[in-house]
């Protein structure tokens, strides 16, 4: 009933994007629920990626995301994108993207070569909720 | 001098040719691993050169915590790939390794192998595998360049000269 309850909420809030940390109650465990799905069980990767966590995203929104990133808790720590340089060179623009949270406590923005998902090199920006986030996902 | 250098060297295709008792001697075995930084900046194979004998076995493994990595042969039969290994062999492609993972595969046809990463070959990362000398009965050198590689893969491939004057080559990051 409360998945029932928690996919109905997803669904009807999805359209406005921005919007998306309004909901922020049904996503700050693992998992999010629909749209949602686990990227490892979609994609070659390991479960909890060192330094991103466990993610989840809502396959419609890729590449840039945003990823759901969970702890070893289940707890979510971070929201990520993950933006393609050559995309944004060429004129796309990647506006209006949910947060899992609206509380950030940092932000770290680097390079990434391409992973399986989104291979395309590509930048991570990573919006961390609490303090301690980022050492939770290290390892 | 040289003759007998040469006498040497030939002496490992001669005893391959006739047949080496398992017990004594194992077929060797050489390893190249997928590795990356921890944030993902940088992938490549290590090493990204390897000079083997005829009949070794490869075994790549995914060091990489944090990605996953394939070995893929460029070969027509894989996704309709330029051919970069001698025609004669066969082409292989582990599928993706998760991290601690690996897969083997045994050349035996002399000649020159590029392969490369599916997820990275954008990103540059691909291998070269020179199996045997220039000379060897069947031998194919390095293919030529070609419009179905990125120059970032091209520029990836270590000379065949270099790959046989130092037998394995690592990236500058790798040591
Ligand atoms: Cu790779």
């Amino acid at each position: 009933m409360k998945t029932a309850l928690l996919v109905a909420a997803a669904t009807f809030l999805l359209p406005v994007g921005s919007a998306l940390a309004h909901e922020e109650g049904a996503l700050q465990m693992s998992p999010p629920g629909a749209p949602y799905i686990q990227v490892s069980d979609a994609l070659p990767l390991p479960e909890f990626i060192p330094g991103l966590g466990t993610l989840f995203v809502d396959p419609a929104t890729l590449p840039a995301g945003p990823f759901l990133a969970y702890d070893h808790d289940g707890r979510l720590s971070a929201t990520i994108y993950m933006t393609p340089l050559d995309d944004l060179r060429n004129g796309t623009s990647y506006d209006g993207l949910g947060v899992g949270s609206h509380t950030v406590s940092s932000v770290d923005i680097y390079y990434n070569a391409g992973h399986p998902g989104v291979e395309a090199p590509h930048a991570h920006v990573v919006l961390f909720h609490d303090e301690d986030a980022k050492s939770r996902l290290a390892e | 001098m040289p003759a007998r250098r040469q006498v040497l060297a030939i002496g490992g295709g001669v005893f391959a040719a006739l047949g080496r008792p398992r017990a004594l001697w194992a077929d060797p075995v050489e390893s190249v691993e997928m590795k990356g930084t921890a944030r993902g900046e940088r992938i490549w194979f290590a090493p990204v050169g390897l000079a083997v004998m005829p009949g070794t076995t490869v075994r790549f493994t995914n060091r990489d915590p944090g990605n996953s990595h394939t070995s893929t042969a460029y070969h027509p039969d894989i996704l309709d790939r330029q051919l970069r290994i001698p025609p004669d062999a066969a082409p292989w492609d582990s599928d993706f390794l998760l991290p601690g993972e690996s897969f083997e595969v045994t050349l035996t046809v002399p000649g020159v192998y590029d392969y490369y990463c599916m997820p990275h070959e954008m990103a540059g990362m691909v291998g070269r595998i020179v199996v045997g000398r220039p000379g060897d009965p069947g031998w194919q050198g390095a293919a030529p360049d070609s419009a179905d590689l990125e120059p970032d893969a091209l520029a990836g491939f270590p000379p065949v000269d270099e790959i046989l004057a130092k037998g394995r080559i690592l990236k500058e990051e790798a040591r």
